[in-house]
């Protein structure tokens, strides 16, 4: 079976786009792509367009703008949604049909007032019950960081030790969207968002779009990155674990990444998601400094785009194995991606490896 | 029309009766009530209604709100074990006081949202602490 190949990717800095609509994005992060190559297929990662542009059937609309009439289709899987079709786009590859894909992940969420982008992130809850209850996701987030703190005996400033890390890492990244570095008195004073989370707990969604040409191995890139596995798993949600991401991860366990981008959507996820994958229970976010993790600046400080995020999280890894990272460049030849959904109950683990 | 009777009746089971599944073949007991269980698929499930008591385990108060829930913000949200012994998270409500863990609470039937002053109205269950009763 084929290898599958990272051959080039592209993204634009995630910010608040009031005059693009999300084919614009697609065409502004298209016109900074080097590879000239005609994929085989088109897979566009996005979770919220019905709601957010009003918007259906956007990936033959993209393909169309960009002249391709092949083989498109979009994958939703909420915020896990570019997690999702990077393991889409391997499975075609691996499986001779197609030679290249083109993922394609773009999302605008920087238009709207805190309300509205909460009732489009509810959409995540079940329609049975959570969603139509009026909950949002904060506060789930916010009874597992509880949970944490009374299980572990940690107590707030534990977790100032994430958004620390993240905006000095996002500050150097000129794709960051809070590309600044902060205080903890900052993030200890900031706004509660549902107690004990504060705004800086939290990810800042906006809009954002990054693309990445997967190949086999007929095509010759000049640095070669291979995917080297993708596993993914789905549960309920829990409050001081995620099962989901230590079932996907459980085929990695030996897979010894010296770099990994992971889906930090509040500062207990990130620390949920350490710890389901070997880090210490209770102690994760005091080992930051051992752990080249984020170097993009994760969620946090980089910035959140919903469903494009596994887009970017698999193009700065690329960016990393390739040299070409703009930011802080972390050491070694292997790197692995975890993309969730908001509260880690859908998990995609991808693998990569300089070869 | 922002409420759709449709949308709301259909889910009459969750938001107005707490009816769980029970699988006949594994025991497994599942909040909301489907057709299927999730733990070994039988499709051999009965309805149960729950008692609607529980032991708040923790709680938030949350100032995020969605459009048509303003008038209950800030909002304080429960995650809590029902007697059954399903965990859910959802809303509390009639709080006044300070709340204590391990507090136990008991669902009751409120106001969600309303289309607008003389629009339809949603209705759902919320939890409210139950005086005197500790476990």
């Amino acid at each position: 079976m084929t290898d599958v190949l990272v051959y080039d990717s592209s993204m634009i800095k995630i910010d608040r786009y009031y005059e693009k609509n999300l084919v614009d994005l697609v065409a502004e992060v298209m016109s900074k792509f080097n590879s000239q190559i005609k994929p085989d297929a088109i897979i566009l990662a996005n979770a919220y367009s019905e709601t957010t542009v009003n918007q259906v059937l956007l990936a033959s609309k993209i393909s169309s703008m960009l002249g391709f009439s092949g083989f498109t289709t979009r994958i939703e899987n909420g915020d896990a949604s570019g997690g999702a079709a990077i393991e889409t786009a391997y499975y075609m590859i691996k499986s001779g049909l197609v030679k290249s894909v083109l993922l394609i992940g773009v999302e605008k969420m920087g238009d709207f007032p805190t309300s509205y982008l909460n009732e489009i992130t509810a959409e995540n809850l079940d329609e049975k019950f959570g969603y139509r209850e009026g909950l949002t996701l904060q506060p789930f987030a916010a009874l597992q960081m509880k949970q944490y703190m009374k299980t572990y005996g940690v107590d707030y400033d534990y977790f100032t030790q994430w958004p620390l890390a993240m905006h000095k890492y996002g500050s150097e990244n000129p794709f960051a969207y809070l590309k600044f570095q902060v205080d903890k008195k900052t993030i200890e004073e900031s706004q509660i968002i549902s107690e004990p989370l504060r705004l800086f707990d939290t990810s800042p969604r906006a809009d954002g779009a990054a693309a990445v040409l997967l190949t086999n191995e007929e095509f010759k890139p000049e640095i070669k990155v291979k995917i080297t596995g993708v596993s993914s798993a789905v549960s309920e949600f829990t409050t001081l674990s995620m099962p989901a991401v230590r079932q996907a991860y459980s085929q990695f366990s030996e897979y010894k990444a010296d770099f990994m981008e992971i889906h930090d959507s509040y500062s207990i996820n990130a620390a949920l998601i350490l710890e389901e994958i070997g880090f210490e229970k209770g102690k994760s976010l005091n080992m930051l400094d051992s752990i080249q993790v984020n170097y993009s600046g994760g969620l946090k400080s980089r910035g959140y785009p919903g469903g494009a995020t596994g887009i970017y999280q698999l193009a700065e890894s690329f960016m990393q194995l390739a040299g070409s990272f703009p930011g802080k460049r972390a050491q070694g030849e292997k790197g692995v991606i975890i993309s969730t959904d908001d509260l880690g109950t859908s998990a995609y683990v991808i693998g990569l490896k300089r070869c | 029309m922002k409420v759709f009777p449709a949308q709301v009746w259909r889910n009459k089971e969750s938001l107005y009766s707490l009816i769980a599944g029970k699988c006949n073949k594994c025991g497994n007991l599942f909040f909301p009530y489907r057709e299927i269980c999730n733990k070994c698929g039988s499709t051999s499930v009965s309805k149960v209604k729950l008692s609607g008591r529980g032991t708040l385990i923790s709680y938030t108060v949350s100032y995020q709100t969605r459009p048509g829930f303003e008038k209950t913000s800030p909002e304080y949200v429960g995650l809590i074990r029902l007697d059954e012994g399903i965990e859910i998270v959802a809303p509390l409500t009639d709080i006044t006081g300070e709340i204590k863990d391990n507090s136990r609470v008991e669902a009751v039937i409120r106001r969600l949202k309303a289309d607008s002053s003389n629009g339809l109205i949603e209705y759902g269950i919320k939890f409210r602490l139950v005086e005197d009763e500790h476990r």
